[in-house]
């Protein structure tokens, strides 16, 4: 361990790959923001060459660029290991010389897309504890490298945090762990068979609309330009064009969430550690995350009629997070975990022994009344003056208040929240199942919020803030209300355990 | 109903009620602000419509009568505004105790955050143009429970604000967030 310290002890370099990582970084930045005009060029190129050309040195002078900044943002990167604390001195034009103790640090990620796979390099992410810019970046070290100086780093981590607090922390990356979890072939066919296909098409609509938004501001000429010949088949066939086009997308969308799943959840595993777990995943990017049990606030598992099926779901573990910008790692989400999976998480990061099922406490039958009578009856009575337009047509709206109460009694169902003295969970869902279970000393604020309606008839909404989301209840007895606000605040503040 | 809260470890009543009656009001000047930066909105509004109306219209009568739409219109929701302010006004008061702090707010959706001390993050006292003149401050309390969670108490005089804050920050240091 020695020789770590003593090999980082002055400034060091990244890995040379780190030049390429760099620029195709730069690259991936320079076409987000300009590939609508380079978008614009392939569409209209036959409109003149001499715009074109112009355009075409354009790029040329970004690319080049580009791999100068690379090169010089490369040169101009050291960092090295001194006094217990990890040290990085960046920047070409803005220089910055950020010193990280170990003791602060939370977790150390490795990060791996397909060129750190070509080469054999891994991106080493620091996280932090405490607000502010707290995450760090190495782009390319060599594996090997990368594996001694995180083990390094924990070891003395543990020994200053030993020293100053006396805790037994055994490091997660210091165990091996146990995989639970590994997805093969079949679980990823199953996951991308029973996603959301809805969401997904709804995000290639956006998309695609979005992107003609930006090219074109007539995008019903661009269809009609492109469709020309082929109008009278159109007109002739309106119900087949409205066909076909439903099955395409659908189509294209199924292919997409199918392969996008699969990239990105490829060769899954997740394994438990006795101080939290850990998760590898991704076939061009592949991903390393460790969570602290400690830091976890709510895990959360879901499904959907179609997953329903295979009987899985979609596992999340939030955590605390040390920014904002880093709320998208902070949520950990799993698809296809079967129930005994789940149950085995939970047991981990939260104490094994409260995991258990409890009384379940509905929701007030006024929630249901609410629901149909606001979204259901008056909606509906509202579009009967739509009579003037349409007749007696109108009256086909009425059919949604007895749609409406149908989905509202499946909501109404599913909703309760249960709680013992160390755990709560809320259970929810219209057509699919979400659980999420929290700590209820891990809570930050509670808030008992009443409308005029609920005054009136002793109800009241809570929400239980966590660091990583807010947790409600609905339309609750004011009574229970006040006793939950009671009993979660004496255990936040009785509580001695760390909360992240 | 109650039976989970009965299978609990402690018995909830013996834990201590939340205050009913010993919230403590905000500063009554505090209300003066709300209605002058709200008065401010409306004015502005007032001075767009006259704009809008005097240089778009010739006719004499058609004049009247926009002058009179438009500005007994925004009147009537400037009055309803004052009446609105006015009466939620009260509604606004916060409690300190042993381990926490509450604000009660609202007048039609009232609402109640507690935060215990040993979840706040950070404590800031702040100072609008409005309220820089009647003497007022706010206190912006902070969890990690991101931004809906966060406390603001508005109209406290700033020997009071001061000492909230001198107050909270022992409170959470002695308490300990992190040990």
């Amino acid at each position: 361990m020695e020789s770590i310290a003593e090999k980082y002890s002055t400034p060091h370099r990244q890995s040379k790959v780190a030049i390429g990582i760099i620029l195709i970084i730069l690259i991936r930045q320079t076409i987000k923001a300009f590939w609508p005009i380079l978008l614009s060029v392939f569409i209209g190129g036959k409109n003149g060459t001499s715009f074109v050309d112009y355009i075409a040195y354009i790029a040329l002078s970004f690319a080049a660029l580009n791999v100068f900044v690379s090169i010089l943002t490369f040169f101009r990167f050291y960092f090295h290991i001194e006094d217990g604390a990890i040290i990085i001195d960046k920047g070409v034009l803005k220089r910055s010389k950020v010193n990280i103790p170990f003791e602060r640090i939370q977790t150390i990620n490795f990060q791996q897309n397909i060129l750190h796979q070509m080469f054999g390099v891994v991106s080493l992410e620091i996280d932090t504890a405490g607000a502010g810019k707290a995450e760090l970046t190495i782009d390319a070290l060599n594996k090997e490298e990368a594996e001694a100086i995180r083990q390094f780093i924990l070891t003395e981590r543990k020994a200053v945090i030993a020293e100053s607090e006396e805790t037994d922390e055994t490091s997660l990356e210091d165990e091996k762990g146990e995989v639970i979890l590994n997805l093969g072939i079949s679980d990823l066919i199953k996951i991308g068979v029973s996603q959301n296909h809805l969401r997904s098409m709804g995000i290639l609509f956006a998309f695609v609309f979005s992107t003609l938004n930006e090219i074109t501001d007539d995008i019903t000429g661009l269809v009609e330009s492109q469709v020309d010949g082929y109008e009278s088949f159109f007109a002739n066939n309106q119900w087949a064009v409205v066909v076909i086009s439903i099955l395409l997308v659908a189509l294209i969308s199924f292919i997409y969430s199918n392969i996008s799943i699969s990239l990105s959840n490829y060769d899954l595993k997740l394994s438990l550690k006795s101080k939290g777990l850990k998760l590898v995943r991704g076939l061009l990017n592949r991903q390393e995350i460790s969570v602290n049990k400690k830091k976890v606030q709510v895990v959360s598992w879901s499904d959907n009629p179609l997953r329903r099926m295979f009987k899985m779901y979609t596992l999340q573990i939030a955590q605390a997070s040390s920014t904002d910008a880093a709320q998208l790692k902070s949520k950990i989400k799993v698809p296809g975990s079967y129930q005994h999976q789940v149950d085995r998480v939970a047991q981990n990061v939260f104490p094994a022994e409260f995991y258990r099922e409890e009384q379940k406490n509905k929701v007030s039958k006024l929630l249901l009344q609410r629901i149909i009578i606001l979204s259901g009856v008056v909606p509906a009575l509202i579009a009967q003056t739509l009579y003037f337009a349409i007749d007696w047509y109108c009256l086909l709206f009425l059919l949604w208040i007895p749609l409406l109460a149908l989905i509202a009694g499946m909501y109404y169902r599913k909703r309760s929240y249960e709680f013992n003295e160390e755990l709560l969970k809320n259970n929810r869902g219209t057509f699919g199942n979400m659980y999420e279970l929290l700590q209820l000393y891990k809570i930050q604020a509670i808030q008992i919020k009443q409308s005029w309606y609920q005054r009136r008839k002793k109800l009241a909404n809570v929400t239980l803030f966590t660091a990583s989301g807010a947790v409600k209840i609905p339309f609750i007895d004011l009574n229970q209300a006040e006793k939950l606000e009671k009993y979660v605040l004496y255990k936040v503040e009785s509580d001695k355990r760390e909360w992240m | 109903m109650n039976e989970t809260f009965e299978n609990l470890p402690v018995s909830i009543d013996t834990l201590p009620d939340l205050p009913q009656n010993d919230f403590n009001p905000i500063e009554k000047a505090y209300l003066k602000v709300s209605l002058i930066s709200s008065g401010v909105f409306f004015v502005i509004l007032l001075i767009g419509a006259f704009c809008l109306v005097y240089f778009n219209s010739d006719e004499i009568d058609k004049v009247v009568l926009a002058y009179g739409l438009s500005i007994g219109s925004i009147g009537l929701l400037w009055l309803a505004n004052i009446i609105f302010v006015s009466k939620a006004f009260p509604k606004k008061k916060y409690a300190l105790r042993e381990r926490d702090i509450i604000y009660m707010k609202g007048l039609l959706w009232s609402t109640r955050t507690s935060i215990p001390f040993n979840r706040i993050q950070h404590v800031e006292v702040k100072q609008g143009p409005f309220e820089r003149f009647f003497k007022l401050n706010s206190l912006k309390v902070f969890t990690a429970g991101g931004q809906t969670s966060d406390l603001v108490i508005p109209g406290l005089s700033e020997e009071k604000a001061l000492r909230l804050k001198e107050f909270i920050l022992g409170k959470t240091s002695s308490d300990g967030v992190d040990s």
